[in-house]
């Protein structure tokens, strides 16, 4: 079950700055702008901790801890009070009401993460169970590179997809970064200065809010012994220059574990449409191929029997996809949907050049291949598929 | 407990230099100095009427005890919302896209957090108080004027560039 933090300050700064310090982490973070309101949402929610801060309107922190404590169903609760209100005696009187630990603001995110994990056992995202993150939610990552042309290049080639590129030329400043913000995964050049490279990923890893965080490493293609270096210290993985950006992508997708099926299956109206890239690299059809039976289940069981692949902009054919198409036409038949292949004018002469291909049925408008669907659909029940395999 | 004419100056002087520091290191990433002797700047100071009109985030927190006082924090606004952005990892665009009521709150956050070190320091020292909520005020060439009765010690501070004017007003417990 999800921790569940309960923050109650009136700031909604501080608000704020509690959910990103624990974004890394497996927790539902409750919010209160008051005592009155802390009290009805811990009485509703039973969090696990909560955060509290003392001066604040309408009721503040230290008569909400006395209520708290005075509660036989919420004095179990772990209170941390996180106030600016600091002094040997404040202190001290406030500790005498019963209380877990103390943060004096300002306050680093990571002694915060630290003192909270000695109270209730934070996991990692990465590591509970829950909704996948999708290839297509925003991300942050942290570049840590010294050479202003490979920053762009990374703005450049990965300016399609959500992700937020933070480009920093050095450790201190990486180390700076994860101090404000916790990024979701850091790709360091390892021709950073001296040794600065893994000396930074040995900080990251020590960190109890980036230790879990991804991290690559980003190496020339021929440096081989650098190469070794980083996978022996643990980087998670590597990333050569000149730098392949679907390459890279996907290294990203495996390393989160992000559902990447958006990049090929979307829902237009009663159809199911299968998308095929332009860089239709095998890798690419596993990773495509591995949501078509879940994809195939989810369009039946919303009442959908009408799919369609298309391949325009594919640029030539290989064995590859034939597979896939063949291996989509066989679960398509398994489930009852109709099938339909889009493809351009020379990916389809490509196709008939092949004796098993030569017969498969092609549309080459994605309109034309939908009323063929629709007039197939209204056939008797028995009704072709594009290819019979 | 000690006199409140034991607070010297210096002590105030020190402690605010300690308090501003260390909430601009740790929340903001931003280094703070001191500049001496103060500037004349807008807010400690009437602005004359032909001065260019520039947009005030003003953050004030009082403190209460053995000790009564007030300490104001002013920003230009350009600074207020650059505060805001590091203190929340965002960029200027999306801090401005947020409008100002998530710059007002970071503002008063950072005088609640400056002023409460101010004060704890005061409370180790033998003047134990307790704070206020804090409260924001947006204007154009806006400046105070204290009553007689209480000291005021005015300072004017630098960071990335940008000048923090801080304006204490103390007055002893009756």
């Amino acid at each position: 079950m999800r921790l569940k933090i309960l923050t109650v300050d009136d700031s909604k700064t501080v608000r704020l700055i509690i959910r990103k310090t624990f974004k890394p982490f497996d927790c539902e973070i409750l919010e209160a702008a008051n005592g009155v309101e802390g009290l009805a949402v811990a009485s509703k929610s039973a969090p696990d901790l909560i955060l509290l801060d003392v001066t604040m309107p309408v009721m503040d922190g230290v008569e909400m801890l006395t209520r708290l404590k005075a509660d036989p169903k919420l004095r179990n609760i772990p209170v941390m009070m996180l106030t600016a209100e600091g002094g040997r005696d404040n202190v001290l009187s406030i500790a005498k009401i019963g209380i877990r630990g103390y943060i004096v603001k300002p306050f680093k995110e990571d002694a915060m993460i630290e003192k909270v994990s000695r109270i209730v056992d934070l996991k990692p995202v990465s590591e509970s169970p829950g909704k996948a993150r999708s290839i297509l939610d925003p991300l942050d990552l942290l570049v840590v590179e010294d050479k202003p042309a490979i920053l762009q290049q990374f703005e450049q080639g990965l300016k399609h997809t959500p992700w937020k590129i933070h480009g920093v030329a050095s450790q201190g400043e990486a180390i700076d970064f994860c101090g404000r913000a916790t990024p979701d995964l850091v790709v360091v050049s390892l021709s950073l200065a001296g040794d600065s490279a893994f000396a930074l990923f040995r900080i990251l890893r020590a960190s109890l809010k980036t230790k879990f965080t991804p991290i690559f490493a980003l190496v020339v293609k021929t440096e081989s012994e650098a190469q070794a270096q980083a996978q022996k210290i643990g980087f998670t993985a590597i990333v050569t220059k000149p730098i392949d950006m679907a390459d890279l992508e996907s290294k990203v997708a495996k390393a989160m574990n992000l559902d990447t099926s958006k990049h090929y299956f979307r829902s237009d109206g009663e159809f199911l449409v299968v998308d095929l890239p332009q860089n239709c690299s095998n890798p690419v059809l596993a990773e495509a191929a591995q949501y078509l039976a879940p994809k195939l289940a989810e369009a039946v069981d919303a009442g959908h029997s009408l799919a369609l692949i298309d391949l325009s902009a594919v640029r030539s054919l290989h064995l590859g996809i034939i597979k896939f198409i063949v291996q989509a036409t066989q679960s398509c038949r398994e489930l009852t949907i109709h099938l339909a292949i889009v493809g351009s004018a020379p990916l389809i002469a490509e196709f008939r050049s092949f004796e098993e291909t030569r017969s498969w049925s092609f549309h080459e408008t994605i309109d034309g291949a939908k009323a063929g669907l629709k007039q197939q659909a209204q056939s008797p029940a028995d009704a072709p598929q594009a290819v019979e395999a | 407990m000690p006199p409140a004419e034991a607070l010297s100056a210096t002590l105030v002087r020190d402690d605010l230099i300690r308090a501003l520091s260390s909430v601009f290191s740790t929340s903001l990433g931003l280094p703070v100095r001191l500049l001496e002797p103060a500037p004349p700047g807008r807010f400690v100071a009437p602005s004359p009427a032909t001065a260019p009109v520039i947009t005030q985030v003003v953050g004030s927190v009082g403190f209460f005890g053995e000790l009564n006082g007030v300490i104001y924090l002013c920003f230009e606004e350009v600074f207020a919302r650059l505060c805001t952005g590091n203190m929340l990892g965002l960029d200027g665009a999306e801090v401005l896209a947020m409008g100002e009521e998530p710059v007002n709150d970071a503002i008063g956050e950072i005088t609640n957090m400056v002023v409460g070190a101010f004060k704890n320091g005061l409370c180790d020292a033998g003047f134990p108080c307790k704070l206020t909520i804090p409260t924001i005020l947006r204007g154009s060439n806006v400046s105070i004027g204290p009553i007689s009765t209480v000291r005021r010690h005015t300072f004017g501070f630098e960071s990335a560039g940008h000048l923090i004017e801080a304006d204490l007003l103390i007055k002893a417990a009756d």
